[in-house]
This record gives C-alpha cells, structure tokens and sequence, in this order.
C-alpha cells in the first residue's frame, strides 16, 4: 500500500477511480431517477464537448473567469504590497477590506445585475471582486514579511523607495502573492459558476441547470463532471505555474483550505 | 504601533466607507440615478429597520439559520472524525490525501445540481451543499493540527497504559484544539456564504430566496437592504474575532 | 584630528572618516514607554581604521551602526561621513548583516552583481568584476547557485562579495559572524582580514566577543549594557598581518582579551531594565 502511495499522480488517480467506481455502485443500488449511474454521465461528457454551442458557453465562461482574475490580480498585487510597506495605506484599506471579506461576492450579484444589466460586465466584476480579496490579503502578507535588512542592503546600493517596491519587495513577496493567486484562482472559478447558476443567461452554470430544468439528469452530472475536471486542471496547471516561478523559494506548507 | 499610532489609524480606515456612504447619499440626493435604482442610505437603513420587526421576515431568517448550523454540525463531526483517522492511521490517511486533493480545487457549488437531484429542493440538499463546502477546512485543521502536536504528549500518554485510540481522543485532539478551533471558524463563515448562495440559486424560503426576489422584481430597497444585513452580520462576525482574515496592527 | 597606531606601531595622524557626535537614539515601544537603546555616545574613525564595537545582547551597538549607515535616524547628535552628514543609506557605507540579507530570488552572480547594476556598470565589465571578488571569497564556481542551496558560511561570503562589489569606502558589519558556527567563523574571519589587507578600507564590526573584537581591529569601543555608553576605547597594538595560530599563543594578546573582559563584568550605572529586560 506504501509503495503505491509513493509513486506520483497515482494515489490521485486511484482515488478518482475509487469515486466513480462508488459512485457507480451506490447509483446502480439506489436505482433513483435523480442519480445516473457515473458510466452515463461520463457518456455524455464527449456529447457535450463535441457540441458547439456548449463548447461556446464553456469558452464564455472561461473567458469571464479570465480577464476577472487578471484584472483582479493586477489590481490588487499592488495595494497589497503598499499595505504591507505603508501601516497609513494598511489602515486605510483594512476595515473596509475586513467588512468585504465575509460577503460572497456572487450574493451581489443581484445588486450588479440591476446596475450593469444581465451581461458579462456583472459577471466579470464580480469574478474580479471575489479575486481581489485573497490576492492583497496574501500579497499584504507577503509584502509585510519582507527582511527589513534586505530592503537596507538595497537601499545602500542606491535604489529608491519606488524601486525598492518593484524590484525587492514584489520578488521577496512573491511566494506569498502565489499562494494568494492560487486562493484567487478557486474563488474565481467557484464565484463564475454561482453567479451563472443565480443568473443563467450563458455559461456553464446555465448548461447545468437548463439540464436541470429539462430532467437530462446525464448531462447535469456530466458537467458536474466537465467542471471539476477544469477546477482540477486550472489548479495543477497553477501549481506547476507556480514552483517554477518560484523554485528558489525555501519551502513552505500551505494550509489549502477550501474556501467559496 | 504606538497608542496615538493605532487611533490615527482607525481614523484614517473609516474614511473610506464614510467616503462611499457620502458619495452613496450624494448620488441618491442629486437624482443622478433614479430613486427606484438606487434609494438614499436612509431609506434603505429605515427598510431594513422595518423588515427586522416583521414575523414573516424573521421566519426566513430563522430557515436559514437553521440550515446553516446543522450543515455546519454536521461538517464539524466529519470533518474532526476524518482529520483524527488521517492522524491516526497511516493508511486512513493513504486513502484521503489523494480524495482531498481531487476534490479540493472542484467548487462545491457544482455539486449542488446533484444534491438537488439526489435529495429535493428543500433543507436537506442545501444542508448537505454546506456540509460538502465547511468539512474540508476542518478536516485539513484538524489533520494538520493533530499531526503537529508534540509526539512526546502521546508518548507519555501511551507511557500510562492509554489505549492509541483513546489517546487520539482525549489528548492529541484536545492538544491541537487551537488549530481545530481555526478551521472551524473558516468553516462557519464559508457556512455562512454557502447557504446564502445556494438559497439564491433555488430556494422558496430562506434570506438568500428572498434577495432574489427582490431583485428580480425590482425591489431596489429589500435588495440592499438585505445585503446590508449580510454586511452587518459579516462584520460582527469579525469583530468577535471569529476569522483569522485581515490581522489587525499588532 | 586623530592619533592612530599605524601598521609599524608609529603614530600617525589624520582627519576623522567617520565622526559620531553625542549620538542617542530613543525607541518608540508598544506600550508607550519610551526605550533609550544608546546614550551620548561620540567616537572618531580614521580612514582605513578597523574598528570593533563590543558589548553585551542588546546594548544598542548595532543601532549605533544602523544610525552610521543612515538606515535609523538619530534621536539627538549626529554623524559625518568624510565631512557630509549622512542622512540616508548610500553606496560609500556599505553593511553586512548577521542574517546575509541576500536576494533570495537571484542567483550568487546575481546578487553580488547587483549594486553594479545599480551603478549602471556594463554588463561584460561587472561580470568580470564580480568573479574576480568570488575568487577572493572562495566561492569560484557558485555563480548560478541559489542562496538556498547554500550554507550559512557561504551565503555571508556571497553578502561580504555582494557588499564590496559597489566599492564602498566604509564596512559596516553586523556581527556578520553570528550566525555561524565557531569553525567557520574563524575561517571567515581569516578570510576577511586578508582580504581588509588588499582594500584597505574603513571598518565598523559589531560583535559581542572579546576575542574577535581583539583579534581583527585595530581598536576595540567598549559598550556598557543598556542603555549603551562609550565606555572605553582600547587600542590594540598588536602588529599585522595576524595570524590567529601565533595570536592564541601571544602574552599581549592574551592580556587584551583578559583586560577587556574584565572591563566588561564591571558594575556600570545601569538604568533599571525595561519591559522585564
């Protein structure tokens, strides 16, 4: 059992495989409408990836998580690292930020949706809000963690304040900023979905629940599936992203706690 | 930071929201947006005043909390139980590392067609969603907690004749109590956001339910009205210091 | 003007490089009471000196160091550098920090190139600079490592190279040697001294042990505990280079090390400690 724990991607796809395989048997045992056995729905996942236009719903979708996430992180690595040099920047962004926090930012999608209507503006605005929060709080962090006598060593060669932020802090906080983005990255898929399924229209949420709503109870769980399978995906390919960035980094242990 | 340091700063952290109430009131006063889009800071405050006061109002408040703790109790017994094995047991813990690290970058939330699928429209699906969302912060707290408790605690428990399992129980666990208590915080808040959501979703009662609503038929006051209950509540979640969010200047 | 003993014991006499005046320096701390970490202190640094810092954890020496380099501000005094007062960090007081304080994120050539690149040196020029000063630390063949690859002996060589690739005129040094264990530290300290022999440059060393304060200056300021004092300032005439085989072995050496130590037991006037010590 150890030595098939140690070889790598294994235990994961054993895992997987144990999911669908119980999965499989609990639908075949419970033999109710609502639970298709994990072999149908699997069935059906190259129907729809074969069909344009959930393929287009699908691209939409991906393409609203996108650019709310970049402008999520490009907007919010700065304020992050001011707030982490500067206690009056800190001061000044904390207690809003702290009042935000707690609020999933599908929830306002009702609210943005009165205001910007029913297109990608809403959706993409509340990606990028539910991006911004993780990224400053760890790029805050980060930034805080800084050695001072890094910044001194820097500053005797003669860098400026300006160039002390850009080229010391931000590459010394850039592992916390990762592990931030990563954060950003799951809320930004997981606020996507939500606010699709609070406001169909497009997009994979509404692939799901028009299915829902017209009892193809094989293509729900199918994109069940389609949707992890990208949340996996997104995460790995973030991960690899992420320790080549950063491959001079000390090792460190993130508490990866799911979060919506 | 010094004492005049630290009230300088919250000072300077309530401007920015006494700058977004005012800009909020401006706006509302100078008819830029009309009424019916964005109503005037006080309407919505004296809305909210009045729903609180109706029995209608407090009964979804009452669905919803109710779906919120036992989903959240619920995630507390699994998750504690499934991080202790994982300590415990070697080959318990073969078996969920790899689960987790599948399931943990899927959004939950996806999964909710399929609890409504599985288990109806009511409490229960939404219950189970919340259980799927909070178990897996308290079950990594608790693995990680417990794992980093010093070996010699058990050591000298073992020492006195402790049995491994009730050792696991009676002193690992309270051991890394601080930890656990950690997740759990993450977990109710996540509670929280979940229940709310997934009542926007699909829902005929419940706060979430009836945020929708009002959105939908234009009910530009319940709407933020009921979002400034969320915010509230929010805050006072923090303000009992029940998140390890934005640490305050030490 | 100063009377230093020269490298053949005769007097000799020059304007101050480094001239701190009645310098005290009080902190700020979280509960409001205000810490005096130095007191009064005023010394004088001749070009090309070494001079030691000496004094118990925590009595204020490398705030005195940090204030020359320009990084903390004094409280009252102040402090010149070749006749301009120095009111910030700057590339003619270079430091050298107990914790290395290297770039992480860049590799040895990179980090030591780095304050060449501040000064706009081209690139083919400061890369042949900086493998000649890795030759002098002994680390020829490390340029693309990381600093996390890296022991601890290794990484302050790469800070020392990194710090005197700029050319400063003066080293401030932090207990550099700190952090290591004793073996490397008399290897390092070895190694800086011949490599002080090649540049003759002014030196300011922060340490708490005698024997190394003795051993590398040329005279040894004595700090008393908190708030640190200018107790003493002892000259070392003891003639260079040194070798730390004979040294160990020489009366006079020996009779420093005593000295000074039990100059450093003393009972001074100590203010009662703060915040529990």
């Amino acid at each position: 059992m150890e030595r098939l724990a140690s070889i790598p991607g294994l235990p994961p796809i054993l895992a997987c495989a144990g999911l669908l395989a119980t999965w499989e048997i609990a639908a075949r045992l419970l033999a109710i409408d609502g639970l298709p056995p994990a072999s149908a729905a699997l069935a059906q996942v190259p129907a729809i990836l074969g069909d344009p236009e959930a393929l287009l719903n699908i691209a939409a979708s991906l393409r609203r998580m996108a650019v709310g996430f970049a402008l999520g992180v490009a907007f919010a690595v700065p304020i992050g690292l001011m707030m982490g040099r500067s206690q009056y920047v800190a001061a000044f962004f904390n207690p809003l930020l702290m009042i935000i926090y707690p609020v999933p930012k599908a929830a306002l999608m009702p609210i943005i949706m009165l205001w910007l209507g029913v297109g990608d503006a809403s959706k993409t605005l509340v990606i990028f809000l539910g991006v911004t929060l993780p990224v400053i709080y760890h790029s805050y962090q980060g930034a805080r963690a800084v050695e001072e006598r890094m910044l001194w060593s820097a500053a005797a060669m003669g860098m400026g304040p300006l160039a002390r932020l850009t080229h010391i802090v931000l590459p010394a906080a850039l592992p916390e900023i990762l592990v931030g983005c990563r954060t950003g990255l799951v809320l930004a898929l997981i606020t996507m979905v939500t606010s699709e399924m609070i406001t169909r229209q497009t997009g994979v949420g509404n692939i799901l629940f028009n299915s829902l709503d017209m009892a193809q109870y094989d293509t729900v769980y199918a994109m069940i599936v389609i949707i992890g399978g990208l949340g996996f995906a997104l995460d790995a390919a973030f991960e690899a992203l992420r320790s080549r960035l950063v491959r001079w980094a000390e090792p460190s242990h993130d508490l990866v706690v799911g979060t919506t | 930071m010094t004492r005049s340091d630290r009230s300088v700063g919250t000072l300077i952290g309530i401007i920015p929201i006494a700058l977004i109430i005012g800009v909020w009131q401006a706006i509302a006063a100078s008819g830029l947006a009309p009424p019916s889009l964005l109503p005037a800071p006080a309407a919505v405050f004296a809305r909210l005043v009045q729903q609180l006061g109706s029995p209608a109002y407090l009964d979804h408040v009452a669905t919803t909390l109710f779906r919120l703790f036992t989903g959240f109790a619920i995630a507390v017994v699994i998750g504690v139980t499934i991080g202790l094995a994982a300590t415990g047991s070697r080959a318990v813990e073969g078996v969920v590392r790899p689960l987790v690290r599948v399931l943990a970058p899927v959004p939950k939330i996806a999964l909710y067609p399929a609890f409504i699928l599985t288990l109806g429209f009511e409490n229960a699906s939404k219950i189970a969603l919340v259980v799927a969302d909070a178990a897996f912060p308290i079950l990594l707290a608790t693995h990680q907690g417990t794992s980093a408790v010093e070996p010699k605690l058990a050591w000298s428990a073992r020492a006195a004749g402790t049995s491994p399992l009730l050792c696991l129980v009676t002193v690992v666990l309270p051991a890394a109590l601080p930890s656990v208590l950690t997740g759990c915080r993450i977990a109710l808040v996540i509670s929280c956001i979940v229940v709310f959501l997934a009542e926007m979703i699909t829902s005929t009662d419940g706060l979430g339910h009836l945020l929708v609503r009002a959105s939908r038929s234009f009910q530009t006051i319940d709407t933020i009205s009921l979002l400034g209950l969320l915010l509230n509540v929010g805050f006072n979640a923090l303000r009992a210091r029940l998140l390890i969010g934005f640490p305050e200047e030490r | 003007m100063l009377v230093v003993p020269s490298r053949d014991g005769a007097a000799v006499t020059s304007t101050a490089k480094i001239a701190i005046e009645a310098v005290s320096k009080t902190f700020e701390t979280k509960r409001g009471r205000p810490h005096l970490a130095i007191s009064d202190i005023s010394l004088q640094v001749a070009e090309g000196e070494f001079v030691s810092v000496l004094g118990p954890s925590g009595c204020g020496k490398s705030t005195l160091l940090y204030i020359v380099g320009g990084f903390v501000a004094p409280s009252t005094g102040s402090v010149t550098v070749s006749g301009q007062p120095v009111t910030g960090p700057g590339p003619d007081r270079g430091p050298v920090f107990q914790e290395f304080a290297l770039f992480p994120w860049k590799t040895v050539l990179g980090n030591v190139m780095y304050g060449l690149k501040q000064q706009g040196v081209a690139k083919a020029e400061a890369q042949s600079r900086v493998r000649e000063l890795l030759a002098m630390v002994h680390l020829s063949g490390f340029e693309n490592f990381y600093p996390k690859e890296l022991s601890g002996g290794m990484k302050q060589r790469v800070a020392i190279a990194r710090t005197l690739a700029y050319e400063p005129s003066i080293l401030l040094m932090d207990e550099p040697f700190g952090a290591l264990d004793a073996h490397t530290r008399t290897r390092l300290q070895n190694d800086l001294l011949a490599i002080w022999e090649r540049r003759r440059k002014t030196v300011l060393f922060v340490t708490h042990s005698v024997e190394e304060a003795v051993f590398l200056s040329d005279r040894v300021v004595v700090i008393t505990r908190s708030p640190g004092r200018l107790k003493e300032i002892i000259p070392i005439a003891l003639a260079r280079p040194r070798d730390r085989a004979t040294l160990l072995l020489d009366r006079r050496y020996q009779d420093y090390v005593v000295g000074i130590e039990r100059l450093m037991d003393e009972p001074g006037e100590e203010e009662p400690a703060e915040d529990g010590g």
